[in-house]
């Protein structure tokens, strides 16, 4: 009879604990480095092949983006004989997972177990920031390919980090400005989710949209990760006599919020605008007509009319019956720099390949424009997009450029 | 505001749904189910997939239905051998077979979150009380309404209803006057686990489909189990109402602290009443 102890509240607190962690677990659970992707060094002896370790998210929430990064820097590759400069490269794959908790291992796994050259990858800006030190100690160069918290460039990086990708400010202030232009300067809400990079987004915004003139009338952080009900904050931004909503999300929370926002009737009356994330790859199809003429800013479009642009989008959805995401492009890139950089290269030290990085110049064949490297992060176009209908598919139309824009100074 | 109390009403009818086959399974057994989130999720992506129509809404329903019910067998098949152990060896079995369930659903359906659309006719917003609401969860409120009723009288007007009432307040009496609960134990598990299916197709239009929304919803059914005392079908509904209102209203009221509303309202109700606004001892402390 009293053989079932007392459920006691600590103990039902407990498994509230077990609860919370399940994704923590089942990210770890699968987190598996994966073998090597290299096509077994044709080229000769060891003194011309280059190891690459790519560390992108096979699993977790960001395992998405990291199909697309494999899938750019694989098209590179194929579509330049699997060469950087005179060196054949192998590319040693590994699972960054979804937090620096598998990030930091699987990067100092291909640092030390594989023993790689360059390390190319990292979604996690957590991540990114993570690995400063083991790279500086190791002397290897990382190519950061979307990471895009400030400090990964800031006043204390590391000269080892570069970034072929964005910073969470370039893009949100290039919004700030341009939104304080175009006639909503009386009053913008802002809201993002509540963890770094949202915090990051919103203060870079607000610093440029207020030196344009603009007033930020109220801003609101969501809880991150559990939000999937933002009535009680639409409502907030009703109340805030906003003339138009700033936001960033991504992944599941953008497909909510956008197709809530348009569902509180606030689409009409409030007009949406965010970062390009909100509306960038596969949550477009997932939002549907609620997203259609939402604005955003990013560094890319697959809609971008040049001919280097077309050339990588036909190959790509060739390839992959879809078409390329940004993340795509900053693997596509991060290979094309260390192309450039290793032709010059006089060894394949992190000092030399530094150095190297230093003098590449102007990637001027990027299917995102043009674009040069400024404190090791892209100096580069900024573009106005909007959510169009073209022929039944959604597709982020550029209606604007910004233009070249670097890495804003610190908030 | 009021729309605020209205919305609240929605997410409280939806997590009616999903508490309630939590708490009588707890009550009824005393297996704290942890496979119930991964149930809701299995739900909310055979939503998605069907969604768009209401043949594909049904048919979602009627898939979910029947394979919550026959999850809910087996659970309680698997479950059976551990009845004489403690709570947490119960826990740890059905956090396992949640964490499969997760991994499975990723690789049948993909890990990139996917959004339901309502059935149509019900997918477009209408005007209440001056502000703009989505008729689906307008009728969501009566859906919830409905089961609440159904699944009150089933529980306090019948005699199976009487029979489950007397096994939350002492299994071994019932089992003692010579009835052998063991159908209606493994019942009233596959009925739980068909109400968190189910619970999932109905989400599907609101909180869609994606890899975590399982531990998400979980742990909010928790705290409604645990705000409304545990096996009583009036708590999981008074709970789920008051997290309702918490998790909308409380956010609206008091933005900066949207994150720990939750759980203050949780902590709250431990400090002044321990066992839960209508758990008696009967239906936690008696064994």
């Amino acid at each position: 009879m009293a053989d079932h102890p007392l459920l006691s509240r600590r103990r039902l607190l407990g498994v509230f604990g077990a609860a919370a962690s399940l994704p923590v677990l089942s990210a770890c659970g699968s987190s598996v480095g994966g073998g090597g992707g290299g096509d077994g060094g044709g080229g000769g002896g060891g003194g011309n092949t280059v190891r690459v370790g790519l560390v992108v998210p096979q699993s977790g929430v960001y395992a998405a983006l990291g199909t697309d990064m494999q899938r750019g820097w694989q098209l590179w590759l194929d579509g330049n004989g699997g060469r950087f400069g005179d060196y054949t490269v192998e590319t040693v794959l590994a699972d960054e997972g979804e937090s620096p908790q598998t990030g930091v291992p699987a990067v100092q796994k291909v640092l030390q177990s594989d023993g790689v050259d360059v390390v190319v990858g990292i979604v996690n800006s957590a991540t990114a920031l993570g690995v400063r030190d083991l790279l500086a100690e190791s002397k290897k160069v990382l190519i950061v390919a979307n990471a895009g918290a400030e400090d990964v460039t800031g006043a204390g990086r590391t000269p080892y980090i570069w970034r072929s990708s964005f910073t969470n400010g370039q893009i949100s202030a290039a919004m700030g400005t341009h939104l304080a232009e175009s006639g909503f300067g009386e009053g913008v809400y802002a809201i993002a989710p509540d963890y770094a990079a949202g915090t990051e987004v919103i203060s870079y915004f607000t610093r440029a949209f207020e030196a344009g003139g603009g007033r930020v009338v109220g801003s609101a952080q969501t809880p991150f990760g559990s939000t999937t009900d933002f009535q009680p904050f639409l409502t907030g931004i009703q109340g805030s006599g906003a003339r138009a909503t700033f936001c960033f999300y991504s992944g599941a929370e953008a497909i909510s919020f956008v197709q809530q926002y348009a569902a509180f009737g606030l689409a009409e009356s409030i007009p949406l605008y965010g970062s390009g994330f909100l509306t960038e790859g596969n949550v477009l199809p997932q939002q549907g007509a609620a997203a259609l003429g939402v604005q955003n800013t990013l560094h890319y479009s697959d809609q971008l009319d040049t001919p280097e642009n077309a050339a990588f989008v036909d190959a790509y959805t060739a390839a992959h019956g879809e078409s390329p995401s940004c993340f795509a492009v900053q693997a596509y890139d991060a290979a094309n720099v260390l192309n450039r950089a290793l032709g010059t290269a006089t060894a394949l030290d992190g000092d030399a390949v530094v150095t190297a990085l230093e003098g590449v110049g102007t990637i001027d064949d990027s299917p995102r424009g043009p674009w040069t490297f400024e404190n090791q992060t892209p100096r580069q176009n900024i573009y106005l997009r909007e959510v169009q209908d073209s022929g039944g598919t959604l597709v982020n139309a550029v209606v604007q450029d910004l233009g070249p824009q670097g890495q804003p100074a610190a908030v | 505001m009021l729309v605020s109390v209205l919305n609240g009403l929605a997410i409280g009818s939806l997590l009616f749904i999903l508490a309630v086959g939590l708490s009588l399974v707890f009550g009824m057994m005393d297996v704290l189910n942890l496979a119930h989130g991964a149930l809701f999720l299995g739900g909310a992506y055979l939503g998605a997939t069907f969604s768009g129509s209401w043949g594909g809404f049904l048919a979602a329903f009627g898939i979910a239905a029947v394979g919550g019910l026959v999850a809910g067998a087996l659970l309680s098949l698997m479950t059976a051998p551990l009845r004489r152990r403690s709570h947490l060896d119960q826990a740890l079995l059905t956090l396992g077979v949640a964490f499969v369930v997760a991994e499975l659903l990723i690789i049948a359906f993909g890990d990139d979150p996917l959004s339901a659309a309502a059935p149509p006719a019900l997918d477009g917003s209408v005007t209440v009380l001056g502000a703009v609401y989505p008729t689906y969860r307008l009728v969501l409120i009566g859906v919830g309404a409905v089961l609440a009723v159904a699944v009150y009288l089933v529980v306090e007007r019948t005699r199976v209803g009487a029979l489950v009432r007397a096994t939350v307040a002492d299994r071994e009496m019932v089992a003692a006057v010579g009835i052998d609960n063991r159908l209606v134990t493994t019942a009233v598990f596959a009925v739980g686990s068909l109400l968190a299916t189910t619970a999932g197709v109905l989400g599907g239009p609101i909180y869609g489909a994606r890899p975590g929304l399982d531990a998400t919803v979980l742990i909010l059914a928790l705290v409604v189990v645990v705000i409304g005392g545990l096996g009583s079908v009036r708590g999981a509904l008074v709970g789920a109402l008051i997290i309702g209102q918490v998790d909308t209203l409380g956010r609206v009221l008091l933005p900066e602290l949207a994150s720990f509303v939750l759980f203050g309202a949780l902590a709250l109700v431990l400090v002044l009443r321990p066992q839960g606004l209508f758990g008696g001892p009967a239906s936690v402390g008696a064994r």
